[in-house]
């Protein structure tokens, strides 16, 4: 029984530019998925961001294989007085297309790369938690409405009270070095990935919570009740399929305030545990040890990839929300 | 509107209860969770010297053995009266507000908290107010003047603040401005009653830094916003009315663009703390922020408890007052 | 940009910096210069053998900034070299090291006594005569009894187990034993017998055994005098009774300390300090770069641990002439090493051991550190070359193969029954960036042979109290290696070893000897150093211990620690003091 229930919700205008590209076949309806597509490949700075992001992430989970050793030392080009890298720029050259570290001799550029996979694995996985959980909460808040809504949204109130930072600083110096059958890093990673999911919801499930609260009294809902559907039927069929615009817009606009914070658990000695690289590591190491004033590209380079990557992904889900939102004017 | 207030208090204590008792669980939780026993945990509290007998004494003291509940109780009673602590070769006394006793560096903890929270404050408020008018200014500028050169300069200035680690701006403010030109030379936190003039001068990078990212991420929303408002009919029909263009821009877009603005500060006042301790940590102020970072270093749970449930002591009260402010500049909320 | 000159400059400075270094040497102080009188213009390590800026100009701040915070502000519960020095601005111990720059700075002299100990009974009575009017800072004055007292306080090692406990172990034992005037629950309280007290100004100390070094001990911050009806217990380092220079004003720990001009200080009872600034300010927990920024920008005046620069502020300093001329690279006195705790398993086997001395990159040690010129030489041996009687040796290659040996790793490895490794947790002082770099370097290093280091970083100010000194927290955790750093107590062979060799040393909290080390052979050679009068046969005992705990692999050496510090043009009467292979705290003064 698809095909009544597709129908397209009011308020969306077919633009004429669209219409020019249809062929002379029989015309069709396109889904707001294919409009939003349109509009969106229309948008070439969005765009960019996009195929900057698909770039990463093919980067994070293939370069680790491609490049060398991110932990060997090579204390021969470094000049042990001064503790930075022999050479112009960081010690550039073949063998190192980015310089090495200061002190230890490591190669940037194999550090740039594992640090991409650690780095945006922690931003993928806590966004995917936190909108997880907030999507669920908010379609059930919205949806049923009474006591059930009430509960929820106070729990969010409890939720946004507690202090995200501190709280993560906090955890780490609570839980023991080995707990829960993991250890070193992948404990680390995974509290890290718990803290943010779990204290992070409600900013998507507020929003959620509101859409589906507004979605609720449109009339192909009541079309669909009225036809038999149930709660279950309704909420998967009819609300969520609505509630991809929000979910993809604020989870890439999610994934880089968690790259963010990262970095800054890094910078206050709570982030990644050594030798293991990430962005945020390198950058507050440059930072914190004044190791900028020896040898900027240090700095420079892990502060780009954090900048590149958090702006991508900002300007991608800008160019998603605009081309999602039909009343958005360009 | 005082019934809204009384409203809102009641609801506010309750909040701080159950917030209490979340942060409370949590730490005593999680730890078991993670497979600790209470014998490991006391470990943890008991400090120098963890000879058998220390450890045990401390598990007793601090009844860590008792349900949760229990302990829940003292903790709670210990805030508001006040309690006793044995710690081996004397009685300490820790009058209420009593944050707990760490046995590492023998000294009851909301003493050490309470210096602190000046420096928090300072540094909080002013770097809120900064962000939230300058943000919301430079959004409703460029919304107007928008495709101007003004536009794409300060939202490309915006773009560069929320995609810039905020170690990082501060790193550059203190280079810049303090060690190479110094303008504001030597940052250390002056109180206020002591010397007000100081007191600003020494925190405005510090305001800068923390306020930096957030108000380019206001610059943005408000723009965002403003830019949806000003294109409704409504606007059209001020305009049309004949009413001056500047009361239209400020009576009825701005006011309603600033409505989900404010909503949004409620939910952003946790970041706030977070960016203060980041900050503090990048000035060397002493404020809860260091305090914390501290207290994790040196594994000091009851000085983490503390100030963790001090921090969302904080968000909550700071919440209430929000949402005070807010009924006030939009009646429909005081129902 | 200027890179390429800078660079040019730099080689040219280090090589200069190499050349004066090498003028130093193994002494700490012959350095390029005679004749002091020579006009105290500021050039590189002239603070080393002069007097930089001397002025009685009287007036203005001196700041200091820490990385952490102290250990304790508590004289008798403080085992840092640089708060050793720190104390001697608000305490008088009975003796103390003469303020002066040079060799001359290694010698004891008498501070609050009025000459050193007279020695009777065939070494076991030393008699000490304090000046008669010498007054605390609310104006008592000073008796013996408050010094006996300063000692008795130190026995309670649960309450202050920081501290040397140097006076439990020479001093004439009493049956049961003393356990400090806080439990001292006899009738009449049963004080310490083995010190005498017959009248307001003479103090005796009865040893058990003869001990020639006996003046060394009580130039330990430990005999300042205390005030019974003042002594607050662990509250003490909030405001310890003062009768030096300065006294608190306020302490807000961890955050802030003051000190103030103490008014009933004279300066003709303590020649070995000044009393000039006006005011002294401790400020603690900084970033440790931020200290530096600061004191090259000239908002701060000294980096209170005084083991040197950062590795930014010191490419600063090397590259540019007119900074390098404020700048001194003195001997520090250290052995910045790793103690392998030689009681968990598997570095419980010898060769274990073994094959972390041989895997060990000690170049990479080297540069963590600040290399040859602000790191310090490459370590063979446990003893720097200044403890007297120091001899070198290299029995794991440190020093013809400085990068390590792997080859020779695997086979010891092999020999304990680990051929693949095994694994281990390493600790160090999170808040000193060379530490932290040393850790992930010997991370690195031993990871090539398997063996395989997780760190655990703690701050300094708890390190001895609740980490690495707790041997008991180290077996929980499986901490095997510990970074650390020692100097001698006293310049020669026991003063350097005991208290990181010898079995008695051994502490449940504030443990120094982080190898937790038991060999019989230390032990007896340091029972021998300790009686023996005869000065040439105590030497010769320095090296063979030196040689003994390296058979042992009990640890192992990193540098000969040398420190890059930077002298502030704000101060006056500066000067490296050789005993703390730092800046004289007690007698500087600020422009």
């Amino acid at each position: 029984m698809a095909a009544p229930l597709d129908v397209p919700t009011s308020g969306d205008v077919v633009p004429e530019s669209v219409l020019e590209g249809i062929s002379s076949k029989a015309i069709e309806g396109r889904s707001l998925g294919q409009i939003a597509w349109i509009r969106l490949r229309r948008d070439k700075v969005a765009m960019a961001g996009g195929a900057i992001v698909i770039f990463l992430i093919l980067v994070a989970i293939f370069g680790p294989f491609l490049v060398q050793n991110p932990d060997t030392y090579h204390a021969n080009l470094i000049n042990p007085t001064f503790s930075r890298p022999n050479g112009p720029f960081g010690g550039i050259s073949l063998a190192h297309p980015f310089g090495v570290e200061p002190v230890t001799g490591r190669d940037v550029l194999s550090r740039v790369v594992n640090g991409a996979r650690v780095s945006l694995l922690i931003a993928f996985l806590a966004t995917a938690l936190a909108v997880g959980i907030g999507v669920v909460m908010g379609v059930i808040a919205g949806y049923f409405g009474g006591w059930v809504d009430a509960v929820i949204a106070r729990s969010m109130d409890v939720f946004l009270a507690f202090p995200l930072l501190v709280f993560a600083i906090a955890l780490v110096g609570v839980i023991p070095s080995s707990a829960f059958g993991l250890n070193g890093n992948s404990l680390r990673i995974g509290l890290l990935v718990f803290v943010i999911g779990f204290f992070a919801w409600p900013y998507m499930g507020r929003i959620i919570r509101g859409q589906t609260l507004s979605l609720r009294e449109r009339e192909f809902v009541d079309a669909a009740r009225s036809i038999g559907a149930r709660g279950p039927y309704i909420l998967f069929r009819e609300l969520l399929p609505n509630l991809v615009a929000p979910i993809l817009v604020y989870s890439t606009l999610l994934i880089p305030t968690n790259i963010l914070f990262e970095a800054a658990l890094s910078y206050l000695g709570v982030g990644i545990i050594p030798p293991t690289p990430s962005w945020g590591g390198m950058l507050s190491d440059a930072v914190s040890n004044g190791y900028y004033s020896i040898d900027p590209m240090y700095m420079i380079i892990p502060g780009l990839a954090i900048f590149i990557t958090v702006m991508a992904f900002n300007l991608f889900g800008d160019g998603l929300r605009d081309a999602l939102d039909p009343r958005s004017s360009r | 509107m005082i019934t809204f207030i009384v409203r809102r208090l009641i609801a506010t204590v309750f909040l701080l209860i159950v917030v209490s008792i979340a942060v409370y669980a949590i730490f005593f939780l999680i730890p078991r969770l993670a497979g600790q026993n209470t014998y490991q945990l006391a470990t943890q509290y008991v400090g120098r010297n963890p000879t058998h007998a220390a450890v045990l004494a401390i598990e007793e003291k601090l009844g860590l053995n008792s349900p949760l509940y229990l302990q829940y109780g003292r903790f709670l009673k210990a805030i508001v009266l006040g309690t006793h602590y044995n710690s081996g070769t004397s009685i300490t006394y820790c009058p209420p507000p009593c944050f707990g006793y760490s046995f590492k560096s023998q000294q009851p903890v909301w003493p050490q908290m309470v210096s602190d929270i000046p420096v928090t404050l300072s540094l909080g408020i002013g770097a809120a107010i900064l962000w939230l008018v300058g943000g919301v200014a430079i959004g409703v500028l460029s919304a107007l003047r928008r495709g101007t050169f003004f536009d794409r300069f300060s939202m490309g200035v915006a773009l560069l603040g929320v995609s810039l680690p905020i170690f990082f701006t501060g790193l550059i403010l203190l280079e810049l401005f303090s060690y190479k030109w110094p303008i504001f030379p030597n940052v250390t936190f002056v109180p206020l009653t002591q010397n007000p003039l100081l007191w600003a001068r020494n925190l405005v990078l510090p305001w800068i830094c923390l306020a930096f990212l957030y108000a380019a991420l206001y610059a943005r929303l408000t723009r965002a916003g403003m830019l949806e408002t000003m294109s409704e009919d409504y606007i059209r029909t001020a305009r049309a009315k004949g009413l001056r263009e500047r009361k239209v821009i400020f009576k009825h877009g701005l006011r309603a663009a600033l409505t989900p603005i404010v909503t949004i500060f409620g939910m952003d006042l946790g970041l706030l703390l977070g960016g203060a301790i980041i900050t503090e940590y990048t000035f060397s102020l002493h404020g809860l922020g260091l305090f914390t970072i501290e207290a994790v270093q040196n594994q000091d749970l009851p000085e983490i408890l503390g100030v963790t449930m001090l921090a969302a002591f904080f968000i909550v009260v700071a919440n209430l007052v929000v949402d005070i402010l807010y009924a006030v500049v939009d009646p429909r909320v005081r129902t | 940009m200027r890179r390429p000159r800078t660079i040019g400059l730099a080689a040219l400075g280090a090589a200069a910096a190499l050349a004066l270094a090498a003028c130093g040497g193994g002494s700490s102080g012959s350095g390029g210069g005679g004749g002091g009188s020579n006009s105290s213009a500021p050039a590189y390590n002239a603070a080393v053998t002069k007097v930089i800026n001397p002025s009685t100009h009287k007036g203005g701040t001196l700041t200091f900034g820490n990385t952490s915070a102290p250990d304790s502000t508590d004289p008798g519960n403080t085992y840092y070299a640089y708060m050793w020095n720190f104390v001697r601005l608000y305490t008088m111990p009975l003796m103390t090291y003469k303020s002066c720059p040079g060799k001359c700075g290694l010698q004891v002299v008498p501070d609050l006594a009025t000459g050193p100990g007279v020695v009777s009974d065939n070494g076991l009575t030393w008699t000490y005569h304090l000046q008669p009017d010498v007054k605390f800072e609310d104006g008592t004055t000073v008796t013996s009894a408050d010094v006996k007292y300063a000692v008795e306080r130190t026995f309670d090692r649960g309450l202050f187990p920081l501290g040397p406990a140097y006076f439990p172990s020479l001093l004439a034992a009493q049956s049961p034993a003393y356990p400090g005037p806080f439990k001292d629950r006899s009738k009449n309280l049963m004080g310490l017998n083995a010190i005498q007290t017959p009248n307001a100004t003479t103090i005796v100390f009865h040893l058990a055994k003869p001990f020639a070094d006996f003046n060394y001990v009580v130039a330990i911050p430990q005999t300042a005098p205390v005030p019974p009806n003042k002594d607050t217990g662990a509250n003490y380092q909030l405001h310890p009774i003062s009768t030096g220079p300065y006294k608190f004003q306020s302490y807000q720990l961890n955050k802030q300390l003051t000190l103030v001009p103490n008014t009933d200080w004279k300066a003709s009872t303590d020649p070995n300090a000044k009393q000039l600034a006006s005011k002294v300010t401790m400020t603690m927990n900084m970033n440790a770069n931020d200290i530096d920024n600061r004191l090259l920008a000239g908002d701060l005046d000294v980096d209170a641990a005084g083991t040197g620069v950062q590795a930014a502020a010191r490419a600063k300093i090397l590259s540019s002439p007119t900074l390098k001329a404020t700048a001194d690279d003195p001997i520090a006195g250290f052995t910045w090493f790793a103690a392998l705790n030689t009681t968990l398993p598997p570095l419980n086997n010898l060769h274990c051991r073994m094959a972390v001395e041989y895997a060990a990159n000690k170049t990479n040690y080297q540069t963590a550190y600040g290399g040859p010129v602000a790191g310090g030489g490459i370590a063979s041996t446990v003893a720097p070359p200044n403890v007297v009687g120091q001899k070198s040796f290299d029995l794991y290659e440190a020093t013809t193969k400085p990068n390590g040996n792997d080859a020779k790793a695997k086979q010891e490895l092999q020999a304990c029954g680990k051929p693949s490794g095994f694994s281990t947790a390493i600790t160090y002082r999170s808040d000193r960036p060379k530490e932290v770099a040393t850790a992930q370097a010997l991370q690195a290093s031993l990871g090539q042979v398997g063996i395989k280091l997780s760190l655990h970083g703690f701050p300094t100010e708890t390190y001895d109290a609740n980490f690495a000194g707790v041997p008991k927290y180290e077996a929980q955790h499986n901490i095997g290696i510990s970074l650390y750093g020692w100097a001698a107590d006293w310049p020669d062979g026991y003063g350097f070893f005991y208290y990181i060799a010898d079995g008695k040393a051994i502490s449940p909290a504030g443990n120094t000897n982080l190898a937790q080390l038991n060999d019989p052979v230390v032990n007896n050679l340091l029972s021998k150093m300790a009686t023996t009068n005869d000065t040439a046969t105590r030497n010769s005992y320095t090296s063979q211990i030196d040689m003994q705990i390296m058979k042992d692999a009990a640890i192992l050496p990193g540098v000969y620690a040398k420190s890059l510090l930077y002298r502030s043009p704000n101060l006056t009467n500066v000067y490296v003091q050789s005993y703390y292979g730092m800046y004289n705290y007690a007698v500087l003064g600020v422009k």
